[in-house]
């Protein structure tokens, strides 16, 4: 379920002039650019566009822009930041990449560091929502799968063969393959490695 | 037989002349009828005359007697005729060599026995008289010698307040002072043994008592000090001596003396009072006085805490000089040696500074001082030491402290620049970084096809906003001394700025052996200035000076003078690195800087402050080396600024 939206550029810098340069520099490249002055005034809005991505000063009045970057992933909100700064330093760049910043660039910084930066950032954004997508579709098969089925799945990625698992699940073998069968195609699996696979995406806890 | 009896008669003559010439006595015979007197040879010799050599008469003897006797000898010889007494008289006479002699003249009661000697006139009175005249000029003097002395003893224990007695078998005597000294009548007699202790006071009258007991029992004398109350209640300190009297082996019995040492014994008191005074205030404040010579190193004095200064026991007896002196820490002794030997040398006083380790192995530091008497033998001092040690410690504390505030101003003012610095960085960087922006966001509107006007027209409008937000935040900051904060301004004496600023940076300065010299004009007025601004541009200058002076020692100068124009002109001098060959005047802007650790805004401060009191600064390269940096401040200050 790919999004045909243009991509959003989202700006959070309280001095107005960068604001808007920025906002201006980014619709010129032909994207769609919202900008705020603070962080709440960013959280305030609902904003569905994707694939997005957040250009945010470091040094904002209410909090710096690094636990601002902390709030976000605490509330669960994944967007690649950009960090920009007009007086960074190396060890607070280090702490914004280690928290999963794409970019940190110093003010004043080349127009074609921030454009790539926010190419970048779209593009993990995009990779990130299809992977969402992939997981979301996984889960939706997965509910669909009766309790017996979800055990024998299990036990299928676990690596057990069929005789195994019926000794465990008390069942025949041949009542085994019905409800395998019924995984594989109701997850749309073709083979027990493409199970496992969704298995792992899907986070499932292995079985001994 | 006549002949016999002659003989008889010439020899008893004889041997009566020489009886008469031993014993120095003549004799004489008067015959008051016919008025003639017969003297024997001895007389004559009394006389000072040769025998029968001219006979003597009547006027010759009173002629040699002393004129002063004269008169009161003959009406007393012719009182006593007239009431047929024997005229007896002592007199003086003169030689005829001039020399005085006494006589003593007795007239004989046995006269009417001699032969021829029996006249008497009617009335009894005797036709001749017979008599001796004896030489008592010795016994005169001697008896005279002995007045003298026993006069001269009263009086001396009159004024010695010294009274002396006796006691032995025949009596108990006491001189005439010693009534004085007790306050007792010289006509009751000497005291009894219960008289004399009731006059004792009575804290002391039971041990004079067993005083006297033992001195009757075991015939000892004694020397004590006792006080007695006299009959007129006033109280008296007596010093009592008695000696006990032997004879061949025989006790005889007891003299002494007894003096009134009631002014010396209060003396005495009052001094013990002051030495335990001075010994309590020199124990209180850990000072020891002494008196001594450092060239024989003879102690003639050292109070009890002079020894304890330094650990000794003064009860210990008198210490050695060099024991105090071997307590003197050595790397301190050679300075100190040669400050003394100086001091010896000029006979000037000295007041020095120097540490001991003390008996109990304690480091202490004592301050000596010492005083010269030129009337004194050379090298011979009295002073006083003190422990300061508490007060050094004290002082190394406050001094810890003061350098302590010292860093932390310097690291303040070094930490404020910086904020400072960043805060404008920021402050700048803002709108550049964003004019940046806009500018590539207007290349970029312009590049498109067709090219949006539009747009690029609106971002070169915010590049130029931009821009004069850039410039205004100069401007902020060029105006910072000038708006930024309110003047308060006063009449500054330039000359006491220097030498607070000098004294703030003494300890910097010695640290890096560099000397601070001021050569002030004394006719530079006054201007007026914020103080503490002021101080801030001598502040800057002078630690630039010392900055670059630091690594090679030098000197700091700092002149002032009046200028005609009415300007009064600093400047301060190093003799350091001196400035850079370039740019001269780009060391006055903001963030220019040569130091690692500089801010870069030391100069532009001072620029700033100088330009917004009217004044001008600048600096100029030495001719050997180092720089210079003046200012110039009118000595009116313009009334805006």
């Amino acid at each position: 379920m790919k999004s045909a939206a243009v991509p959003t550029v989202f700006i959070i810098d309280d001095d107005r002039g960068m604001r808007q340069a920025i906002h201006d520099l980014v619709e010129s490249v032909g994207l769609r650019a919202e900008s705020f002055a603070t962080g709440e005034e960013f959280l305030g809005t609902r904003h569905t566009g994707r694939p997005s991505c957040l250009v945010l000063d470091v040094r904002l009045p209410q909090m710096s822009g690094l636990d601002f970057q902390r709030q976000l992933a605490e509330t669960g909100m994944q967007i690649p930041i950009i960090f920009v700064t007009a007086h960074g330093d190396i060890p607070m760049s280090v702490r914004a990449l280690k928290s999963g910043a794409v970019e940190f660039l110093t003010k004043p910084f080349r127009d074609q560091d921030l454009l790539d930066a926010i190419q970048q950032a779209l593009h993990r954004d995009e990779t990130a929502q299809e992977q969402q997508a992939e997981i979301h579709d996984l889960q939706e098969r997965y509910h669909a799968l009766t309790a017996r089925e979800r055990e024998v799945m299990t036990l299928v990625v676990s690596g057990k063969l069929n005789k195994q698992i019926a000794s465990e699940i008390g069942a025949s073998e041949a009542t085994v393959k019905v409800h395998r069968g019924h995984v594989m195609h109701k997850m749309r699996a073709a083979s027990v490695v493409d199970l496992v696979r969704m298995a792992d995406k899907l986070k499932l806890p292995p079985r001994k | 037989m006549l002949a016999e009896l002659s003989k008889d008669l010439l020899e008893s003559k004889a041997r009566l002349e020489e009886a008469q010439r031993v014993a120095h006595v003549g004799h004489w015979e008067w015959d008051l009828e016919t008025n003639v007197v017969v003297w024997s040879d001895e007389t004559y010799r009394i006389f000072g005359l040769n025998p029968q050599e001219h006979p003597m008469d009547l006027a010759t003897v009173r002629s040699m007697v002393h004129p002063e006797d004269r008169e009161p000898l003959y009406q007393g010889v012719d009182q006593d005729l007239v009431a047929g007494e024997r005229p007896n008289a002592e007199f003086r006479i003169v030689r005829p060599s001039g020399e005085v002699r006494t006589v003593s003249s007795l007239t004989s009661e046995r006269w009417s026995s001699l032969p021829g000697d029996t006249k008497r006139d009617a009335s009894g009175r005797p036709y001749k008289l017979f008599g001796t005249i004896q030489d008592i000029t010795e016994r005169k003097r001697a008896e005279e010698a002995l007045k003298q002395s026993q006069f001269y003893l009263s009086e001396g224990q009159r004024l010695a307040h010294m009274g002396s007695w006796a006691f032995n078998d025949s009596g108990h005597y006491w001189s005439e002072e010693l009534y004085r000294i007790y306050g007792l009548d010289p006509q009751n007699g000497a005291p009894t043994v219960e008289q004399y202790l009731a006059l004792i006071h009575p804290q002391d009258r039971a041990s004079m008592a067993e005083t006297i007991n033992r001195m009757q029992e075991e015939h000892c004398g004694f020397d004590q000090i006792e006080r007695i109350i006299r009959p007129d209640g006033q109280l008296r300190y007596v010093r009592a001596v008695a000696v006990p009297v032997v004879e061949q082996g025989v006790f005889k019995g007891f003299i002494g003396t007894t003096m009134d040492v009631t002014e010396q014994e209060l003396l005495t008191q009052e001094l013990r009072r002051e030495q335990a005074y001075l010994a309590e205030a020199q124990s209180l404040t850990h000072t020891g006085s002494w008196a001594c010579n450092l060239l024989t190193r003879e102690i003639f004095h050292s109070s009890d805490e002079n020894a304890r200064l330094y650990g000794f026991d003064p009860s210990q007896g008198a210490i050695p000089f060099d024991r105090f002196y071997n307590a003197i820490l050595a790397e301190d002794e050679v300075a100190l040696r040669a400050r003394l030997e100086n001091a010896i040398r000029e006979g000037a006083d000295y007041d020095v500074g120097f540490r001991i380790r003390r008996t109990d192995g304690a480091l202490r530091f004592l301050r000596g001082i010492g005083h010269h008497n030129p009337s004194q033998e050379i090298g011979e001092y009295v002073g006083i030491t003190m422990d300061i040690t508490e007060r050094k410690r004290a002082e190394e504390e406050r001094e810890k402290l003061r350098q302590l505030e010292a860093d932390l101003a310097h690291i303040n003012r070094v930490n404020m620049m910086g904020e400072l610095a960043a805060a404008l960085a920021h402050e700048i960087r803002q709108p550049i970084a964003a004019s940046v922006t806009s500018a590539n966001a207007c290349l970029r509107w312009l590049a498109r096809d067709p090219p949006d006007l539009e747009r690029a027209r609106a971002a070169a409008a915010r590049i130029e906003q931009d821009g004069n937000r850039a410039a205004d935040v100069i401007s902020r900051l060029r105006s910072f001394y000038k708006k930024g904060t309110p003047p308060e301004r006063e009449m500054v004496d330039i000359k006491e700025i220097v030498r607070e600023m000098a004294a703030l940076l003494r300890k910097e300065a010695v640290q890096h052996s560099i000397k601070i010299h001021s050569e002030l004009d004394e006719n530079v007025p006054n201007v007026l200035a914020d103080r503490v601004q002021l101080q801030q541009v001598f502040m800057n200058l002078m630690l630039n000076a010392i900055e670059a002076m630091k690594d090679t020692g030098g000197k700091l100068t700092i002149s002032s003078r009046s200028t005609p124009q009415g300007q009064v002109t600093v400047s301060i001098g190093d003799t350091g690195v001196g400035l850079p060959a370039e740019n001269t005047e780009r060391i006055f802007d903001a963030f220019h800087t040569t130091k690692p650790q500089g801010t870069g805004m030391g100069l532009a401060i001072t620029r700033s402050i100088v330009e917004a009191h009217g004044g001008r600064v600048w600096g100029t390269a030495n001719q050997d080396a180092g720089a210079t940096f003046h200012f110039t401040l009118p000595a009116k200050a313009e009334a805006d600024a």
